[in-house]
């Protein structure tokens, strides 16, 4: 086991530092730079720049340097210094900058995660268990309109109900009094009162894919002759079915939990900018349309760290759930 | 608007000793919540904090009275120019309401040598910034010379090559600007945005970070985390409009409202409290502003900003959300969210502004482009009515390139020219640039076909989508080729020194603000797209894609420089004029349409809001119109 942990530890520095190459590879590809993008806000303000000014700049920012040059200093700043560079938009180091979003990103998808598994798993055992019963039927349809609806949609939805019906505005996750309180119990309310909305958006989407993987996967299992077997044998029936084909079934399920992460930050860019919440998405987004390469240059990283961790996660809760995997690789 | 010059030191000491004259027999008031800092005495007294002639605003329409929160919305953490708009908008002077005339703000009055290179200010006497140290002559000498160092800053008059200039400080409260050649323009300069660089330092506070005062500052910025003193100035002591000026509680200000909390990178609010040391009184001596506090929503979400609006969370808001789509939306909820809507002019002459690349590196497009004849076949094929109706509801007139007609320089004919719909006259047009039609399409005289790219931004002005298609179709019928480019918008500036693009679109910059932003009436700068090359030329960057211009262009340009070098108002007219006339002779660009007005949403207890309202960037609406003076009426 230890010699597993240690080979996917080593995997994991190679998978990050190729992550890290890429991502800075990719940022810099777009014509232009953060500057030029400035210098295309300012003169669509009215505002007169000196072309010398700009240069001198660009001087100072670092930007003529070749690529490898610049991937160096880069890499070296944040494995001695853990410093990740300096935001051009925001005039500020951009450690300053990504904690807090990325804390709200991994709360918020935590427990959109969370509830997706509540919702999908009963549903799932359920549907195969009653295999085209009105039920299973009826559980499809929901899950299908869920997986249909596009985020933002169902967001912008939400928000248009709650203002016609209860007459508040849903955005945000914190009222201006607890913004910047510590928690308590209070802004802990305060802030599941906000954070059900962007939650409920969020697993919905994700719902329909799980309880069809779980449906098939377990309809395999349920046929199988050791199924039987502990039946005759007189076995409770839910313990028939949770303790083997359930555990089998979730086999693919686990295995793709560290890429959940990734995808539930990228499908909720466009959810965090309507909903207006604090998360890594839109200061991605921004710093991608402003060439704001250190910036966003670390939250790729990042994100690139979490997959990573997640699909380490995954492997070890894949090697604790089935033996298999634990003696296939000693 | 005729920006008016003051000769000689100006007459408004009369006007202020009249207020003045009526002003010992009425006690100078402060808000009720200074009331406990002054008696526990954290904060001196109204007398001492106030200057010995402080500006005396008169109320749009009536004596406010104190206490009050106004709430609006930023999009996103980095949209400095709302705050710009709101708070930031105090320079040595100021327009006034009218935008016709230049006023005394910081400066109380000014003289201008005989040959127009010397500027005199007087400050007012007992300036304070909002930390109480005195606001003197000193504090913009500092900022001419940190903005004088090569590396430090930019986009300001400060920086320009072309007439650098000096400061001589006189004594506290007088000092001289002085430019190298004569300068007939600065005072415009001051009293827009770009002038607030100078006032918006203060040399007691930012001179910590600059290693001409500190010789240790270069290792205090390192051990801070930046890399250069520069940058630890620029995040410490952001000037005029930056963004991250908002985010420094302790750089000292003269606005209005100062920071309470501060537009960090990781807020979702900020929030502005009041200066109890803005030196400006209302009519009866009231220290100003009336308004308490400023909270800003930072929210990323245009329709989070719309539903707070609608349901009366907002107080004073304009900007993101009152759009052509929302308008019936925002009149609709007018009496749920408890608000009014209030008229905006836009200083915008265009909804669309179509540009042939006249110096295009191809030589028979080149020559095509630069064709009067072909753009007026152009403009003939435009039915802009049909654009007015689909896209604008109805709202707006079929427009060209020229100043609006609130403007004094507007004229009919220039605006009006070839704005009809007439495919014949098209035909005719065409025919004497010297196309030929083969089938479908034009092609050149030698049969090889014509068919031209047209860049645009949808993400820019969403109406643009709607606009080009109909533009696409309608020149199509009239028999252009026409192919729409949708891009980024920084590829949309990388492809301008290139020169190798047919035409590109933008809005129409330049209605109010004509003598500041000629970009569609001469190749003025980087923003005269259909003249690149030779706007390059004119401001002397880039000689290795900078061209001579055509001469009527060269005419422009010589008639420019004397403007800006003119002292006298009346002669800077004149040559604005001639310089349109030479516009509307050669019909560089194309226009579609003279925008309908847009509107602010502004809540009904809310007093002293100016209507209508001008609305421009270098004239920061509503700062002109003085939101210090707005109040909200108790009920």
């Amino acid at each position: 086991m230890l010699r597993f942990i240690l080979n996917r530890l080593i995997a994991m520095v190679l998978t990050l530092w190729a992550v890290s190459f890429v991502a800075f590879a990719i940022i810099q590809l777009p014509p232009g730079d953060y500057l030029t993008t400035y210098m295309a806000t300012l003169a669509a303000q009215g505002e007169r720049v000196d072309p010398r000014a700009i240069e001198a700049l660009r001087q100072q920012y670092g930007f003529g340097e070749p690529y490898v040059v610049q991937y160096w200093k880069w890499i070296t700043g944040i494995l001695t210094r853990g410093d990740f560079g300096q935001s051009f938009e925001w005039k500020a180091p951009v450690t300053t900058l990504i904690w807090g979003r990325l804390a709200n990103s991994i709360l918020l998808e935590g427990l959109a995660v969370v509830v997706m598994w509540l919702i999908a798993l009963p549903i799932g055992i359920f549907v195969a268990v009653k295999k085209y019963s009105l039920g299973d039927y009826l559980a499809t349809v929901a899950g299908f309109i869920g997986l249909a609806i596009p985020n933002f949609l169902m967001a912008l939805l939400l928000m248009y109900l709650s203002f016609v019906y209860f007459g508040t505005t849903i955005g945000g996750l914190f009222s201006p009094q607890y913004e910047s309180a510590h928690w308590s119990l209070p802004r802990l309310w305060d802030f599941l009162s906000h954070a059900w909305a962007p939650v409920l958006v969020l697993a919905t989407a994700g719902t329909a894919e799980l309880i069809r993987i779980l449906r098939a996967n377990l309809l395999d299992e349920l046929k199988k002759p050791y199924v039987t077997t502990a039946r005759a044998k007189g076995l409770p029936e839910w313990k028939v079915i949770l303790k083997y084909p359930v555990r089998v079934a979730l086999n693919p399920l686990v295995s793709t939990i560290g890429w959940l992460l990734p995808a539930l930050v990228s499908s909720s860019v466009i959810v965090s900018v309507v909903l207006n919440l604090p998360t890594a998405g839109p200061l991605l987004l921004r710093s991608l349309t402003s060439q704001d390469m250190y910036l966003a240059g670390a939250i790729i990283m990042l994100l690139g760290v979490l997959t990573v961790i997640g699909t380490l996660i995954s492997d070890l809760l894949l090697a604790w759930i089935d033996p298999r995997i634990r003696y296939g690789s000693k | 608007m005729r920006i008016g010059l003051f000769k000689g030191w100006v007459s408004t000491a009369a006007l202020a000793a009249v207020i003045i004259g009526a002003g010992p027999a009425l006690a100078q008031q402060q808000a009720p919540m200074l009331d406990d800092l002054v008696a526990s005495g954290d904060l001196p007294p109204l007398e001492e904090r106030l200057p010995s002639n402080p500006l005396v605003v008169e109320p749009v329409e009536s004596i406010g009275t104190y206490g009050g929160t106004w709430r609006s919305a930023l999009r996103g953490g980095l949209d400095n120019a709302w705050i710009a708009r709101t708070v930031a908008y105090d320079g040595l002077v100021r327009y006034n309401r009218e935008w016709d005339e230049i006023i005394p703000n910081l400066a109380e009055s000014w003289e201008i040598s005989e040959d127009s290179r010397t500027y005199t200010f007087k400050l007012r006497e007992g300036l304070k910034w909002n930390n109480g140290t005195p606001f003197t002559s000193e504090d913009i000498a500092f900022a001419v010379e940190l903005f004088s160092e090569p590396g430090y800053g930019v986009g300001s008059f400060i920086k320009s090559e072309q007439n650098p200039v000096s400061v001589e400080v006189i004594d506290d409260t007088t000092f001289s600007l002085v430019f190298e050649k004569p300068n007939g323009v600065i005072l415009d300069e001051l009293a827009g945005v770009g002038g607030l660089t100078l006032v918006s330092l203060s040399k007691d506070y930012c001179s910590q970070f600059y290693p001409k005062y500190n010789e240790s500052a270069a290792e205090e910025a390192q051990a801070a985390g930046f890399q250069t003193w520069e940058l630890w100035m620029e995040d410490r002591c952001g000037w005029a409009t930056e963004t991250i000026r908002w985010a420094n509680p302790e750089l000292p200000f003269m606005n209005a409202w100062m920071i309470e909390e501060p537009l960090t990178g990781t807020a979702t609010r900020a929030t502005f409290v009041r200066n109890p040391y803005y030196w400006k009184v209302d009519t009866e001596g009231n220290q100003l502003p009336y308004i308490d506090r400023l909270t800003m929503r930072v929210s990323d979400s245009v329709e989070e900003i719309t539903l707070m609006a609608l349901n009366g969370e907002i107080d004073f808001q304009d900007r993101h959300i009152a759009t052509v789509i929302n308008q019936p939306i925002f009149f609709d909820g007018q009496e749920q969210g408890d608000y009014r809507l209030g008229a905006n002019i836009p200083s915008s002459m265009n909804t669309l502004i179509l540009q042939f690349n006249l110096n295009h590196v191809d030589e028979k497009r080149r020559e095509l482009f630069a064709n009067k004849d072909f753009r007026i076949g152009v403009s003939h094929l435009l039915d802009r009515e049909e654009i007015i109706d689909v896209v604008f509801t109805g709202q707006g007139e079929p427009f060209q390139a020229a100043p609006r007609p609130e403007s004094p320089y507007y004229d009919e004919e220039m605006a009006k020219q070839y704005t009809e719909f007439d495919p014949d006259a098209a035909a005719a047009a065409f025919e004497a640039a010297g196309l030929v039609r083969n089938g479908e399409f034009y092609t050149f005289a030698d049969g090889t076909p014509l068919n031209i790219t047209i860049d645009m931004i949808s993400t820019f002005r969403t109406e643009w989508v709607d606009m080009m298609e109909l533009l696409q179709l309608q020149l199509g019928a009239g028999g252009l080729d026409i192919e729409l480019n949708n891009i980024d918008r920084t590829l949309y500036y990388e492809k301008r020194p290139a020169g190798d693009f047919d035409a590109q679109i933008w809005q129409g910059d330049g209605g109010l603000d004509v003598v500041q932003e000629p970009r569609y009436y001469m190749p003025s700068g980087d923003e005269s797209v259909w003249a690149y090359r030779w706007a390059q030329w004119y401001q002397g960057a880039r000689p290795e894609i900078a061209e001579e211009p055509a001469d009527w262009a060269r005419e422009q340009m010589e008639l420019m420089r004397t403007l800006q070098s003119e002292g006298d108002a009346a002669k800077r007219d004149e040559l604005m004029k001639q310089i349109l006339a030479i516009a509307k002779e050669n019909f560089p660009v194309i226009g579609v349409s003279l925008p309908g007005n847009g509107y602010y949403i502004a809540k009904n207890n809310l007093r002293n809001v100016a209507e209508p309202m001008l609305h421009a960037y270098l004239f920061p609406t509503p700062g002109p119109y003085d939101p210090f003076q707005w109040y909200f009426a108790q009920e």
